[in-house]
């Protein structure tokens, strides 16, 4: 029973997967319903599907409140690669040093609550992978630091957001994680692609290649 | 009863009939006797209504209703019909509505107007059930579950007491404890553990069967290890619960449930923050929580099983209080564990059960070193020094003498029994109607209370078994009858259950007390054994402890009306039974089914000697 919200080894991932893409595309089903569309199964379709759905609630979710203001993760202002006028905020008088430490602080970080998620998550300039954990979940401590080093590995063109899915319930139910760990991987406010369960270093580094566009 | 007089009587009767009429979707003042009240009862059946008639010849003061009925309706005649808190009128009145249509327009007014149309107050087994399944029938459903922290400030997820505080982590301790006598077997089956390790302080060596000090198995327990991979467990099955809701969409929110008219409730978060919803139909299944002895430190120093399986620390040297089958597990996997663990007892073991079974699963643990103080209550307890755990001292007294007696403990559990949660949840709003002595619901054969659209299931059911699955198949099959067309009611007889004491004691049908209360000593027969497991012959331990007894209805076919197993593996022995007695096993049923050899569960094919003939029931060789 437990292993049903709880994937873990490579080796029986394969029923897992089956599990977890059963239970997944029926919680998508259902919010896709809801939103007026219309069903298509196939592993194809899941993707578009996926994108539509997260569209949809990331859209109904969308709510600009003062803490919209307040300032990006710092690495953002000296990561290369991002061209933003949004992200000014610290002072250009501070070392480079001191942001630097930031940088690499900030690559991976835990969400608060549910405006943190928008800020830091949803309105990120950056990819964002986040991983959905548990205290319980065994699998979620072997993934965790994995996911961590391979999004460290990147210089700051991705961050990782960690959700405790048992602090943070709601997102968690809003994003239809039905086991742990999952791991979604959201950009521009929409989320491109998605996992359940481990994997090694190797595929973790070839994920997160894959969503910054290598 | 004479006719009220004085006003405040008047304005009692008149809240109590407004109650009536505000809380039923159809309400009818009747007299059992009168052609035109059945005449217009006959209407609602037909229609599939469901209706509360209120018999006016039934009841004592009847009169003083009607007199009051004529004061607020100016009609005095029977029937008086009231939909959806309107007054219709008598039988005429009513076939006339019902025949030009507006009787439907009354009746469909209200029924949109609900935000839900069922709301279940509880996130237990019962009530999760229930949600499910009427969600599933297409029903609009919500849940709302809020855990009151115990005193010492314990919470937990969603799930119930069975999932966090009760079955679950109770099994997975005693199976901990278990393990810890697999280990002392196990150096008899020729396992060389290494014993160069120190057992912890707070475990004391094992006593064997014969109470004197056997060479101490140097295996130390660790608690925190324990605890965390119970919670663990208990962690995913709260988040697989909350995601069963959501894939069968049920509306959950968590917070606490309260009444505040007969369909509306107001649901408070743990922010404070209050939201009100409505619903066609409510479903109680808020369950039980631990009592307290009310007297000095009970809440400051003892903890409860609410408390026990998430305690941060060992508990050490522990004093359990009771002797209710929460009690005796409790103490029992303590003690497994190597703690040092007294049972305070005020009466009897395992009140309801039967005492046979339940003696002789006390002197199995009694023989396995847990202490029992018999026939003390405890009068106060005292904080000796705080710590985790800490030393409390307990002062008790002799319910026969004036005897007092002290004792120290690292803790103090209280299991004396569990408190309905139906004091809290504004039933006043609702009328419906609670046992004011106990807290308990008495409902119908349907689970309906007397308020028509209110029903309840679980543990605060007046008279019923409080157990998991008796909840979950009673919460299914109510969610069936409401919205399925289902007409299966939950069968309260003969459910099997196990009490998972060091030795397990299995159940199913009637104790031996009470088949003689219901059918007298000399129409039954009783057929029982003591036996020794396989398993425990190579390790010599428990020799004739075991016991199997069957109790049998002399006057219809010797056919099983009680099942009795003490000995390893209760629950799984138990429940096949348990489906032969639904059949209606008889003793010549059993006799004839072929055993499993070598099993204890085979006992029950060869029972042969019968109590009354004082045979010799010990057991020998294959």
């Amino acid at each position: 029973m437990s292993m049903r919200w709880c994937s873990s080894t490579q080796t029986k991932n394969l029923e897992r997967w089956t599990l977890s893409w059963r239970t997944a595309s029926k919680v998508l089903r259902n919010a896709l319903l809801r939103t007026g569309f219309t069903w298509h199964f196939s592993k194809q379709s899941f993707l578009l599907s996926i994108l539509m759905a997260h569209r949809l609630l990331v859209r109904r979710f969308w709510t600009l409140s003062s803490k919209d203001l307040r300032c990006l993760p710092v690495s953002s202002s000296f990561s290369t690669s991002l061209q933003s006028s949004r992200v000014p905020v610290l002072s250009r008088s501070r070392s480079r040093s001191l942001a630097l430490a930031s940088l690499r602080q900030a690559a991976s970080f835990n969400i608060q609550d549910h405006d943190d998620f928008d800020v830091r998550v949803i309105k990120s300039e950056l990819p964002v992978l986040v991983d959905f954990h548990a205290q319980w979940c065994g699998p979620c401590k072997i993934l965790g630091p994995r996911l961590e080093k391979a999004v460290a590995k990147q210089n700051g063109k991705v961050t990782m957001a960690k959700v405790d899915i048992d602090d943070h319930t709601d997102l968690a139910i809003e994003y239809g994680v039905s086991a742990v760990p999952t791991v979604i991987a959201i950009r521009g406010g929409d989320v491109i692609d998605h996992f359940v369960g481990i994997k090694d270093d190797d595929e973790l580094e070839s994920f997160v290649s894959k969503i910054i566009g290598k | 009863m004479p006719p009220i007089e004085n006003d405040t009587g008047k304005n009692d009767l008149k809240s109590q009939i407004q109650l009536l009429i505000d809380s039923n979707q159809v309400m009818v003042f009747s007299k059992s006797y009168c052609p035109y009240c059945v005449k217009v009862k006959d209407l609602f059946k037909e229609l599939k209504l469901e209706f509360n008639a209120m018999e006016l010849d039934l009841i004592e003061d009847g009169t003083n209703y009607q007199d009051m009925l004529l004061e607020m309706t100016g009609q005095k005649s029977v029937p008086n019909v009231f939909i959806n808190k309107t007054h219709v009128g008598g039988c005429d009145n009513t076939l006339q509505a019902h025949k030009d249509g507006s009787l439907q327009q009354l009746l469909c007014a209200e029924t949109e107007a609900y935000d839900y149309d069922l709301i279940v107050i509880g996130g237990g087994s019962g009530g999760l059930a229930c949600s499910k399944e009427a969600a599933a029938l297409g029903k609009k459903a919500m849940v709302l579950d809020y855990v009151v922290p115990t005193p010492k400030g314990t919470t937990w997820g969603l799930g119930g007491t069975c999932v966090n505080v009760g079955c679950i982590p109770k099994k997975l301790m005693h199976q901990t404890a278990m393990l810890g006598t697999a280990i002392q077997d196990a150096r008899k089956f020729g396992w060389e553990i290494d014993e160069k390790g120190e057992a912890s302080e707070q475990q004391r060596p094992r006593r064997s069967r014969r109470g004197d000090i056997g060479p101490v198995c140097r295996v130390k327990h660790n608690w925190d290890t324990m605890k965390d991979a119970v919670s663990n467990y208990i962690g995913s099955l709260n988040w697989g619960y909350r995601v069963a809701l959501r894939d069968k969409n049920v509306n959950y929110v968590n917070a606490y449930a309260e009444f505040i008219e007969p369909h509306k409730v107001k649901a408070t978060n743990k922010r404070g923050k209050e939201t009100f919803y409505t619903a066609e139909k409510f479903i109680i299944a808020t369950g039980e929580r631990p009592r307290y002895l009310g007297i000095p430190g009970d809440k400051e120093f003892c903890i409860t099983s609410d408390d026990l399986f998430s305690l941060p620390h060992c508990p050490g040297k522990t004093l359990v209080i009771g002797a209710s089958y929460v009690a005796l597990e409790c103490g029992g996997f303590l003690a497994g564990l190597g703690l040092d663990v007294t049972v305070m007892v005020r009466s009897i073991l395992l009140r309801g059960f039967d005492q046979e079974m339940a003696n002789r699963a006390g002197e199995h643990m009694e023989e396995h070193g847990v202490k029992f103080l018999r026939k003390y209550v405890p009068i106060k307890v005292e904080e000796l020094e705080a710590g985790s755990p800490g030393r409390l001292k307990v002062t008790a007294k002799s319910t026969e003498s004036d005897e007092v007696i002290e004792g120290e403990y690292n803790t103090v559990l209280i299991a004396v029994g569990r408190d309905a949660c139906t004091d809290k949840i504004g039933l006043d709003k609702t009328g419906v109607k609670v046992n004011p002595k106990t807290g308990k619901v008495p409902v119908s054969d349907e689970e309906q209370t007397n308020v028509p659209h209110i029903y309840a299931v679980g543990d605060i059911l007046e008279g019923k078994w409080e157990l998991t699955p008796v909840a979950i198949q009673a919460g299914r099959l109510l969610a069936r009858r409401l919205y399925g067309g289902g007409k299966l009611k939950c069968d309260y007889i003969n459910v099997p259950t196990t009490v998972f004491t060091p030795l397990e004691y299995g159940c199913c049908g009637l104790s031996e007390d009470r088949a003689i209360e219901l059918y007298g000593q000399e129409n039954l027969e009783v057929f029982h054994s003591l036996f020794w497991p396989l398993e425990f012959t190579v390790p010599n331990r428990d020799n004739n402890k075991c016991y199997a007894k069957i109790i049998c209805n002399k006057l219809d076919n010797d056919r099983v009306i009680g099942f009795h197993y003490l000995g390893p593996n209760a629950g799984e022995v138990t429940q096949g039974f348990g489906t032969a007695m639904k059949c209606g096993a008889t003793k010549e049923q059993l006799d004839n089914t072929i055993g499993i050899h070598p099993t204890c569960a085979e006992i029950f094919t060869t029972l042969e000697v019968t109590k009354s003939s004082g045979g010799e029931i010990t057991a020998s060789g294959c």
